[in-house]
């Protein structure tokens, strides 16, 4: 009897099929909106980890954990700047809960006493606006958590070695800039033609990365105009 | 139909009237919205709190003035005030406490008083607790009021983007609008030296040894 009972009251605790059958009145709509072309701000980027996670944030004033969302964590690197941002969106409303970019030196490490969480401090970006954050992200799997973990810290330790080779390499750089210099103004003084052709090389990296942020923040706009014009 | 010293903004905003019974869970729905937490502890609302919140969807970018009004009646403050001009709204119940039930019709007639003909949403809140009161076949009124009925929980977030979607598409007249991915914007380039990453270093190690909120949570407390 007890498990019939059971049963039955698991049919009705379930979903209704029709759940989501309109039983809602006609009513004039107020707006009439234009489809507009989505951009996700990740089209330049590959994913190198995709899972399902669930996000907290630390509230240093309550001294607690807080829940900012259950969804999809991703790591995604740049296609051409090789930057690697971490991430993560509520499901269903596709909302930013985490974005962020993984530094060289950034550490993530295990959550006290629960092997499918680890925990990681960031500044976040998810709000539009930098905001220092104390993340913990819970898996479904132990796995999960040291599959993330693994990725992440490798991220972070390649950065920190690129950086060194980096700081080297610029270093070489400036010399060789003191040099290109150096002959510019005594080219100048002769003739002023060849100044253009050496400006070139002096800040090769840096007009990549204002092209992806003129892009990702260039879209949002042009959707924000379509929808002015049908209001 | 934002507040006087709300900023306005250049996308579609509508004004949603969020009503019921005291503790049935519509703060809680908000605030689990606009930050993802979830809260346990109960606070009654006083008068009204108007929060603005974002969707976005493959028609743009729209935005909700969620007017979370108080359900328990001494905290009332304006009451049917703060309905005019609701452009859409939301009747909460808790199917734990069957009078939040059937205080349901008294919400929907003062509600229509003031604002006619605009898309409402029923919903039943706290679906995940084991022994409810209001089964989902006693609920019956949404058909009689022609409004549409979702069973929600705030706590596990089953359907709690249904309300805002349904409301969405009514206002707009496409059944075919959802929520798409918003743009994440690239972030910004910081550099942390070494005395801040090791403040945030002993902060981490701190807070790594509380406990999560839901960490062993299976039970509605």
């Amino acid at each position: 009897m007890s498990s019939a009972d059971a049963e039955h009251r698991e049919d009705e605790e379930a979903p209704l099929a029709g759940d989501d059958e309109d039983t809602g009145a006609q009513v004039a709509p107020i707006v009439r909106l234009e489809e507009v072309a989505v951009t996700t701000g990740e089209e330049d980027e590959d994913a190198i980890l995709d899972l399902k996670a669930k996000l907290y944030r630390f509230d240093k004033d309550g001294n607690q954990w807080k829940e900012r969302g259950a969804g999809t964590v991703k790591l995604l690197k740049h296609k051409k700047t090789g930057k690697v941002r971490l991430v993560m969106r509520q499901s269903k409303t596709l909302k930013i809960c985490a974005n962020h970019l993984v530094l060289p030196k950034m550490t993530v490490q295990e959550h006290a006493g629960n092997e499918k969480s680890s925990v990681w401090h960031a500044t976040d970006f998810a709000d539009g606006e930098l905001k220092e954050e104390l993340f913990c992200i819970r898996f479904a799997s132990i796995e999960n958590n040291r599959l993330f973990m693994e990725k992440f810290q490798e991220v972070a330790e390649s950065l920190s070695t690129e950086e060194e080779n980096e700081d080297a390499t610029k270093a070489a750089g400036l010399l060789e800039n003191l040099s290109v210099e150096e002959r510019k103004t005594k080219e100048k003084a002769e003739v002023e033609a060849p100044a253009a052709a050496t400006s070139g090389t002096v800040k090769e990296d840096a007009p990549a990365e204002e092209k992806v942020e003129e892009k990702a923040e260039g879209k949002v706009p042009a959707a924000a105009e379509e929808e002015k014009k049908d209001t | 139909m934002a507040l006087p010293n709300q900023q306005t903004v250049d996308y579609p905003s509508f004004k949603l009237v969020i009503v019921g019974d005291g503790g049935t869970g519509k703060t809680t729905f908000v605030k689990r919205h606009l930050t993802g937490e979830f809260e346990k502890k109960y606070e009654p609302t006083i008068g009204v709190e108007v929060h603005p919140l974002d969707f976005f969807t493959n028609c743009g970018k729209i935005r909700f003035y969620c007017w979370d009004t108080a359900g328990q009646e001494k905290f009332g403050g304006l009451r049917d005030g703060y309905y005019i001009h609701g452009q859409c709204a939301i009747i909460m119940f808790d199917v734990t406490a069957r009078l939040t039930y059937k205080n349901v019709p008294t919400w929907h007639r003062d509600l229509c008083r003031v604002c006619e003909n605009i898309p409402i949403v029923l919903c039943g809140n706290k679906v995940d607790v084991k022994n409810r009161q209001v089964k989902a076949k006693q609920v019956t009124f949404h058909r009689k009021k022609n409004l549409q009925y979702y069973e929600i929980s705030a706590k596990s977030n089953y359907n709690f983007e249904k309300p805002f979607l349904y409301l969405a598409r009514k206002l707009a007249g496409d059944p075919n609008l959802h929520f798409v991915e918003s743009p994440a914007l690239a972030p910004p380039e910081v550099h942390i030296d070494l005395a801040a990453q090791q403040q945030h270093e002993a902060e981490l190690a701190a807070a790594a040894s509380q406990p999560l909120p839901d960490d062993d949570d299976d039970t509605f407390e």
